[in-house]
């Protein structure tokens, strides 16, 4: 407001110059001529007292003559001063009784003052131009620079996938070689430079959004998380733009919410891991003097410090996976290897529910690519499901078979079964039929953490049911040798103890995907 | 080299006495240190054949001690085996150096003390 206020005075200002300018001139010429004739009268009274009254005449009428001609004097001269006055006050834009001057007249063009009507017109007209310009484009505007003041990142690369530009806020890392390449950590398929490599083989134009993605992994500093715009057209100079939102403010406190769940499940295994320990120890040391009906009782707690230890580590794994964080430890397994860590466990929950749990593999099964930890956990969350949704005395089977370059483990039940619409989300987060809620306790994790798990490790897992008569769970593991070549590339062979497998760590766990 | 002796590092008074309690049943000789500098000390002055080392403890972190212990130049405890038995759920990398320099790692969680003996039954076999 100021500001406008300061440039209508200006612009008034101008527009009064005019007839200030003119009121002044013509005073002081009056005032001048007066002053003259005042001293010319009185120096003749002074110096010939006894001048004829006709010589009077023609003094006084020479004076008026005089004060005539320096009167249009002053005039012609003012002339082209007003005539600029009434330019500039045309192109300030204010309402004047001055006319604009013509720049056709002839009178312009005689008095030599057309060239500088000409010069004000010609600026009033560029500055009136660049001002549009300003708003619209303008090819003289820095706009690379002016980008730098965003905290939005932008990213343009060309047909050869090559950044061309990057301005401050975007991620990106630049290699000895000069090379930049964007500093981002993509967890699903397909990954940014996936994304862009398969374009232009169909698209003319495509658009992608990737949300919550990290430039570091947790725990590092000046970790940010963004939202990723990427946008693809064929053919031009900047045939890819990707803007990225720095959301961080928005997903740290929910990564700071899992650290505490993180953390929570570290307290809660303290006390797991003495009541199942000595649960463990009683049960032996008891065995003599416990009749079966105590002993019965023992399994039960067992079962049941067992299931919580299995419950705090699907939310820990929940929880790193959420953070995609889920690291996986690759390595050649057989599958009754995995289970074999689980077997004593199962079998005593399925015994204390009275299920009878049959495990049977064939000795010819090709040995597959696993994490022993967390698929082990997949074969407990699926056969304890099994067991809690099937009937008493109802039969569990877990078998295996090759199908192409996987080997497919399935556990079976005969129970309850769920419809269609319950199958649907049954992988969700937090998911629980309204039925299951009612009837079995549970987390409504196991499921989801087993899906990502397995997906983790390069395979998949899917469901069968009838309501009412049971359903059939099957997970897939890629063969170890149809694998075996990407693993060796994606890390070190290290030999752990305890666990006859190699280990490789793999950030990507698509990269060795079939 | 059979096991023998084992020094205990744990700071959860429940969790070291189940441990000493079965192990001492299973015939091993057994020191129990509940912070990182007594169990560091006591490492470095007694002959043990196996260390089992948690890793949230007072003083020194489980992490630290096993760097003085077997991350220089030279191996300060050439003739102990290491298992390391946590709840702590570390990051990748400070678990992943925590196994480079340990012969075990376990999650005491999912470990009886039964499994447990089993695993220093293999690894005495083993050795």
């Amino acid at each position: 407001m100021e500001v406008n206020d300061t440039k209508k005075a200006e612009s008034e200002q101008v527009n009064r110059f005019w007839p200030n300018h003119k009121r002044r001139i013509i005073a002081q010429a009056i005032a001048s001529q007066i002053f003259i004739g005042v001293i010319a009268i009185g120096a003749m009274v002074f110096l010939y007292p006894s001048l004829p009254p006709n010589a009077w005449m023609l003094l006084i009428g020479l004076s008026a003559v005089a004060l005539i001609i320096s009167f249009l004097l002053i005039l012609s001269a003012m002339r082209p001063l007003k005539d600029l006055s009434a330019a500039l006050v045309h192109v300030a834009g204010e309402q004047s009784a001055l006319t604009p001057p013509n720049l056709n007249d002839d009178r312009y063009q005689k008095n030599h003052l057309r060239p500088l009507l000409k010069l004000i017109y010609d600026i009033a007209t560029s500055q009136t131009d660049s001002t549009h310009k300003i708003k619209g484009q303008d090819s003289s505007l820095d706009i690379p620079a002016q980008l730098n003041h965003t905290s939005t990142g932008v990213i343009m690369l060309d047909s050869n996938k090559q950044i061309i530009f990057a301005n401050k806020s975007a991620p990106i890392s630049i290699d000895a070689k000069a090379y930049k390449s964007l500093d981002l950590i993509f967890d699903v398929d397909p990954s940014i430079n996936d994304w862009i490599a398969e374009r232009g083989q169909h698209d003319i134009h495509a658009e992608k959004v990737w949300r919550r993605v990290a430039n570091k992994l947790t725990g590092e500093p000046d970790r940010r998380l963004f939202d990723v715009y990427a946008s693809y057209e064929k053919g031009s100079e900047a045939e890819t733009i990707v803007t990225l939102f720095d959301r961080t403010s928005e997903y740290q406190p929910e990564d700071d919410d899992l650290d505490f769940i993180a953390f929570a499940a570290h307290e809660l295994r303290g006390p797991i891991t003495v009541i199942r320990g000595y649960l463990d120890t009683l049960n032996d040391e008891l065995a003599a003097i416990t009749d079966p009906d105590q002993k019965e009782l023992f399994q039960r707690l067992m079962v049941s410090a067992n299931r919580l230890s299995g419950y705090v580590s699907n939310i820990l794994n929940a929880s790193r996976f959420d953070r995609r964080h889920l690291k996986i430890h690759i390595g050649e397994q057989t599958v009754a290897d995995i289970y074999s860590t689980i077997s004593d466990d199962m079998q005593m929950r399925a015994a204390a529910q009275q299920r009878l749990l049959s495990v049977s593999f064939p000795d010819s099964l090709p040995t597959v690519a696993a994490d022993l930890n967390s698929i082990s956990e997949v074969f407990a969350n699926l056969i304890d499901n099994a067991i809690k949704y099937s009937n008493d005395g109802g039969s569990i089977e877990v078998s295996a078979a090759t199908n192409g370059d996987f080997v497919e483990v399935s556990v079976t039940d005969h129970g309850i079964g769920m419809p269609a619409n319950v199958i649907a989300n049954l992988f969700h987060k937090f998911y629980r039929s309204h039925r299951s809620r009612e009837t079995v306790a549970g987390t409504g994790i196991g499921l989801y953490i087993s899906k990502a798990i397995v997906e983790s490790n390069g395979g998949k897992i899917s469901v069968k049911s009838v309501e009412g008569h049971g359903s059939t769970f099957t997970l897939s593991l890629p063969i170890y040798a149809t694998v075996a070549d990407k693993l060796a590339k994606t890390g070190a062979n290290n030999d752990v103890f305890l666990e006859r497998s190699s280990s490789g760590w793999i950030k990507n766990h698509g990269a060795f995907r079939g | 080299m059979a096991i023998k002796r084992i020094l205990i590092v744990e700071d959860d008074r429940f969790i070291g006495e189940m441990y000493v309690r079965s192990l001492k049943k299973a015939g091993y000789d057994v020191d129990w240190m509940v912070d990182g500098n007594d169990g560091l000390i006591a490492a470095r002055n007694k002959p043990y054949d196996l260390m089992l080392l948690d890793v949230m403890l007072p003083e020194r972190r489980g992490g630290e001690i096993l760097q003085i212990l077997r991350g220089g130049a030279q191996d300060l405890i050439p003739g102990t085996k290491v298992i390391v038995l946590t709840n702590f759920d570390q990051t990748e990398d400070a678990r992943q150096s925590m196994e480079e320099h340990a012969d075990g790692y376990l999650i005491k969680a999912e470990i009886t003390p039964k499994k447990l003996l089993a695993v220093i039954e293999k690894m005495s076999q083993a050795s």
